[in-house]
């Protein structure tokens, strides 16, 4: 039995123990594999478990500690991680989550795989998404829902729904998610964890199964900013593979506690009245903005006039390229065959039928019809006019200002089957796809509950282009203010065996900032630890 | 069906040519780090990009896009500074991402040109210049001495990436009717691709193969591929319609696709405007369509018609950010031009007094320019005196070689360039006779001996010694006295009896000059 609380760790804790010796890697992966199989029957966000993989990278982890060389492991050394299962890491199977590729073992790792790797991250598995990330609920997985954490009846959002609920859960520290139009933000707003998009470019796309080339950047989940920063740090620079990928040397841990003092943030008043926002989000949002201007941040209001045409540009050119992208997938070299055809064109035209679940057909044939000839010029060009409208819009807006807050999802999670019609759904995205659009990057940082749902709320935290430190900045004074984000309540006891030790974690030192989280055992590890001043203090908690 | 100079008369054949080309020079494809290599086993080049497997990315290759330049350059193109990759998609299993990486209306290399010299026999299929005055023009063709000048236009040079290669088994010589099942080659994926479009400038079939070949020469002077028409890097698309002479509008066009050799463009050509007079005096349409060339049947049979145009649903690619040319990169690489063929051939007549004809003649293909230029080196002082020998055993008889053995190789056969030198210097000096001169040539080739030493063996010099000869032709004519009667008469028809009468007696070893001379001098008395 382990003896220490593993679904409480941060990244940045992890490093600690190991350091002190309270733990082998080998106890954490077993301990991460052991919290999956007790609390994923509930949650459903792995599709796949990857024990032996996890295994063989905590043994190096440990052989690496045990000759003191502990230093020369990356920054990620034992830290339990899962994928989005778009990312190809050789050996597994990597499905999008469609019938199409059940069966599909990767041939190669991602790059962003590969690094997590490389910065010493355990591999867990893989996780539930969206039929090849269309979706903002994870409904259109072929492989079952995956459930939100804070209530098993509602959607964790999507498409990185599984990565969302994993870290919420508590099984994993760190996942990692693709964000096309609100894929990574608006699953961690629904699940009240920490979601970064980073600017398109600074995380290379290699072995991401691609949906919208040029929207498509892959980001961390975390239940910490520090994490999501160390995870950034591990997935950034330049990839020879991707040549959209651009060089990046920063540290994202460096300013974190600097503070918002003399920052610009940039509020959109049009955000804050659009229609379809829920008033407990816009409520939060309003409230974070104050305290903002309370710890001496400037705030400006800021004009994107042409933000409201995001949408329709979005649906012209996410189709158009996932047509493109999807079109490999014809059932020749691999992936799903519907079987007795004796010729090419039924085969191709009953196994995409039968491969592709109803949504994915659908952006199929949306983009199909786009890009044919006669219709290309009504919609693709146009769209890619209004793609520089907007760009330019975020570029003028951050003339004045270092980042924007403004809302993730227009409101908290909702229930299965709630919203059966396309277009509703499409506007869970209509905080976030804007973004996409310009490439800035974004991320979901959980302001605590809403006051009518109870279910977290968040706000979205825009940064210019390849100054994402400038948002993790802000995040983290946010952060400091509402505490860090909790493990949802239904499964902070879900392991008998590893809670008995929680308790020295949940010695909340900042009661007062954390009032809007019910659970106040939830507390950072890595501000505990400060708290209790550094590794030392850790020595206690060691193992039977 | 009408012979085509007969179909020619009353109608113009306009046709216009889509050229591929691959990189075969280059080390690696066109979006990945996978080698070039014609032949390998099957599917031993291959990584996740160029199989399309998921989440793969292109990355392009730098000197491929220096290659297309160069060509560019080569054939008088604009250099694009600024393009984009596009997305061509069509479902075949030759292509894994199912859609081509190709350009879009924008290429490399835009609005280029290259001037066609046709003479010979080809020369009369173009009957509007045939019967011009030295000079004269029409269209962009200017009749010359030895035939005319031709202005092609260049379109475009784009780039693009190869599909794989399809292998039908079970049906008839490895085609698709029939077969149980095919193989997919993925080697050839993603293999640099130039694909050349000219305006439809060509009026012949003979102009066409003429572009093809002439273009492949800029090609080789380029280093950048092997141009093989057998191992198919380099291929043709032959578009052809037919407008009545006169008219200004085109007609339908049908299409030849993948043409790989130059008398089968010529002759799928050459068929095309038979076929297509036919259908058109019968008061039938021409159907748009694309047809398949049979080389042994020799005529083409419909295989696919174009009702409407493809939709290939192009895009800009946006796995590939727009290319910007700089104008530092552009000049690098015009520093990089070779000298060209028609700048060769200039050099060649400056230097050495050959003709335009022969000039372009030798340098059509690298090495025997490189020969003729070793030659002349060799030749030293009688440099220019053994140009134009030199020149016509290259364009005669080494030509005739190559076109007989497909494997001639000049580079290794015995015949080096000393040894031309030395041959066309006995022939110069009137030391061996033109007949002599092609039999040591055969035996040069034969037994590997230097041409001296063939004339040594076998004791052909050619006597060139006046007495001698007269001696000869005296006792020819002591013995036909009826003969010289006639030719005295007037039948001078009969000197050719004489002067073969005077080499029998020498066994061919009496200089022709000499013993023509004499006779004619004796004969007239």
């Amino acid at each position: 039995m382990v003896g220490f609380d593993f679904k409480d760790l941060s990244a940045e804790a992890i490093r600690f123990g190991l350091a002190a010796k309270d733990f082998s890697a080998r106890e954490l992966a077993e301990a991460a594999l052991e919290r999956v199989a007790s609390v994923d029957e509930q949650v459903n966000a792995f599709l796949q478990v990857t024990p032996d993989a996890a295994l063989a990278a905590a043994e190096a982890v440990d052989a690496a500690v045990a000759s003191g060389n502990l230093d020369t492991l990356g920054p990620l050394a034992g830290v339990p991680v899962a994928f989005k299962d778009n990312m190809n890491l050789l050996g597994t199977r990597t499905t999008c989550g469609s019938r199409m590729l059940e069966t599909y073992k990767s041939a190669y790792t991602a790059t962003c795989v590969q690094r997590i790797l490389d910065a010493g991250g355990l591999p867990m598995g893989k996780l539930n998404m969206d039929e090849f990330a269309f979706g903002s609920s994870t409904e259109t997985s072929a492989f079952g829902t995956t459930k939100n954490p804070w209530d098993l009846e509602r959607v964790p959002g999507g498409s990185s729904g599984g990565s969302a609920a994993a870290v919420a859960s508590g099984m994993v520290p760190i996942t990692l998610g693709s964000d096309t139009g609100g894929s990574i933000r608006q699953p961690a707003s629904f699940c009240g964890v920490v979601g970064v998009k980073p600017t398109y470019g600074l995380v290379s796309r290699y072995g991401v199964v691609a949906f919208g080339s040029s929207l498509d950047q892959v980001g961390p989940f975390a239940r910490t900013v520090r994490d999501a920063a160390l995870a950034l740090n591990a997935l950034v620079g330049h990839d020879p593979l991707d040549c959209t990928s651009q060089p990046c040397a920063t540290d994202f841990t460096a300013n974190l506690d600097e503070g918002v003092e003399g920052m610009r943030i940039g509020v959109v008043p049009e955000f804050m009245t659009a229609q379809g926002l829920e008033p407990e989000v816009g409520e939060a949002v309003l409230g974070a903005i104050e305290k903002l201007a309370a710890l001496g941040a400037e705030i400006v209001e800021i004009e994107l006039p042409n933000a409201a045409a995001a949408m329709s540009a979005y649906y012209v050119i996410g189709p158009c390229e996932a047509f493109s992208n999807l079109s490999r997938f014809d059932s020749v070299r691999y992936g799903y065959r519907d079987p007795g055809h004796a010729d090419l064109g039924s085969q191709y035209e009953a196994s995409r039928s039968a491969g592709f679940g109803p949504e994915a057909r659908r952006r199929i044939m949306l983009g199909s019809y786009l890009l044919s000839a006669g219709v290309y010029d009504t919609y693709y060009y146009p769209a890619q006019q209004v793609r520089t409208l907007i760009t330019d819009d975020y570029r003028m807006a951050f003339g004045e200002c270092d980042c924007i807050l403004a809302p993730t999802s227009p409101r908290t999670a909702f229930k299965f089957g709630e919203i059966s019609d396309p277009t509703t759904m499409h506007l869970s995205d209509i905080f976030t796809i804007s973004i996409n659009i310009a490439g800035n990057g974004g991320m979901s940082m959980p302001l605590g509950l809403g006051s009518d749902s109870g279910l977290p709320v968040s706000a979205q935290l825009i940064c210019p282009w390849f100054k994402d430190e400038n948002m993790l900045r802000v995040a983290a004074a946010l952060e400091r203010e509402y505490g860090t984000a909790p493990i949802a309540p239904a499964f902070t006891d879900a392991v008998a065996s590893c809670d008995t030790q929680s308790v020295s974690f949940g010695e909340a030192s900042r009661n007062e900032v954390r009032h809007s989280f019910p659970d106040e055992s939830a507390a950072s590890t890595a501000e505990t630890l400060a708290d209790f001043g550094g590794p030392a203090s850790l020595s206690g908690m060691e193992g039977e | 069906m009408k012979t085509m100079e007969e179909v020619l008369r009353d109608w113009e054949a306009v046709i216009g040519l889509e050229i591929h080309c691959e990189l075969t020079e280059l080390e690696t494809k066109m979006f990945c780090g996978c080698k070039l290599e014609f032949g390998a086993a099957p599917n031993t080049h291959t990584c996740p990009v160029c199989l399309g497997l998921p989440g793969a990315l292109p990355v392009p290759n730098k000197a491929a896009i220096e290659s297309i330049v160069l060509a560019g350059l080569a054939t008088n193109c604009d250099i694009e500074k600024h393009t984009l990759f596009y997305r061509k998609g069509y479902m075949y299993p030759d292509m894994a991402k199912n859609f081509q990486t190709t350009q879009g209306p924008k290429a490399f290399a835009m609005r280029g040109w290259l001037d066609l010299d046709v003479d010979g026999k080809g020369a009369q299929e173009r009957l509007d210049v045939r019967d011009l005055e030295v000079g004269a023009r029409v269209q962009s063709a200017t009749r010359t001495e030895t035939g005319y000048t031709t202005h092609i236009g260049i379109t475009r040079i784009h780039m693009e990436e190869d599909a794989g290669k399809m292998i039908h088994i079970g049906g008839g010589e490895g085609r698709i009717d029939g077969a149980t099942h095919s193989l997919v080659d993925y080697n050839r994926a993603g293999t640099p691709l130039m694909e050349l479009v000219t305006e439809p400038d060509l009026r012949t079939p003979e102009e066409a193969r003429l572009f093809m070949q002439k273009l492949r020469q800029v090609y080789l002077s380029l280093g950048i591929s092997d141009c093989s028409l057998e191992e198919g890097s380099m291929r043709a698309d032959g578009n052809i319609s037919l407008r009545r002479r006169g008219e200004t509008e085109l007609g339908t066009r049908t299409e030849m696709k993948n043409i790989n050799s130059f008398k089968a463009l010529h002759d799928a050509l050459a068929y095309e405007i038979c076929r297509q007079a036919e259908v058109l005096e019968g008061g039938g349409v021409v159907v748009q369509e694309t047809r398949h060339w049979d080389p042994g049947a020799k005529h083409t049979i419909t295989m696919r018609t174009k009702e409407t145009a493809d939709d290939y649903r192009m895009f800009p690619d946006p796995d590939l950010a727009p290319y910007d040319l700089s104008d530092e990169f552009i000049e690098g690489v015009r520093a990089k031009l070779p000298e060209l063929p028609d700048q060769k051939a200039a050099r060649f007549q400056r230097t050495w007094g050959l003709s335009a004809y022969d000039a372009r003649h030798v340098i059509e293909h690298r090495d025997t320019a490189g020969f003729f230029e070793v030659a002349m080196a060799q030749a030293g002082a009688d440099a220019e005196t053994l140009a134009k020998p030199i020149a016509n055993l290259i364009i005669n008889d080494l030509a005739a070689r190559r076109s007989a053995d497909e494997s001639f190789d000049l580079a290794t056969c015995p015949f080096t360039p000393a040894r031309a030198v030395e041959l066309a210097g006995l022939r110069a000096s009137d030391a061996i006779s033109s007949k002599q001169e092609k039999e040591v040539l055969e035996a040069v080739f034969a037994e590997d001996k230097d041409p001296a030493v063939v004339v040594e063996e076998r004791d052909m010099k050619q006597v060139s010694d006046a007495g001698a000869i007269e001696a000869v032709v005296d006792a020819v004519l002591a013995a036909n006295p009826d003969k010289v009667a006639e030719y005295r008469g007037g039948k001078t028809g009969l000197l050719g009896f004489f002067v073969g009468q005077c080499m029998k007696e020498m066994a061919g070893q009496g200089n022709p000059k000499l013993i023509n001379q004499l006779l004619a001098e004796k004969l007239s008395v």
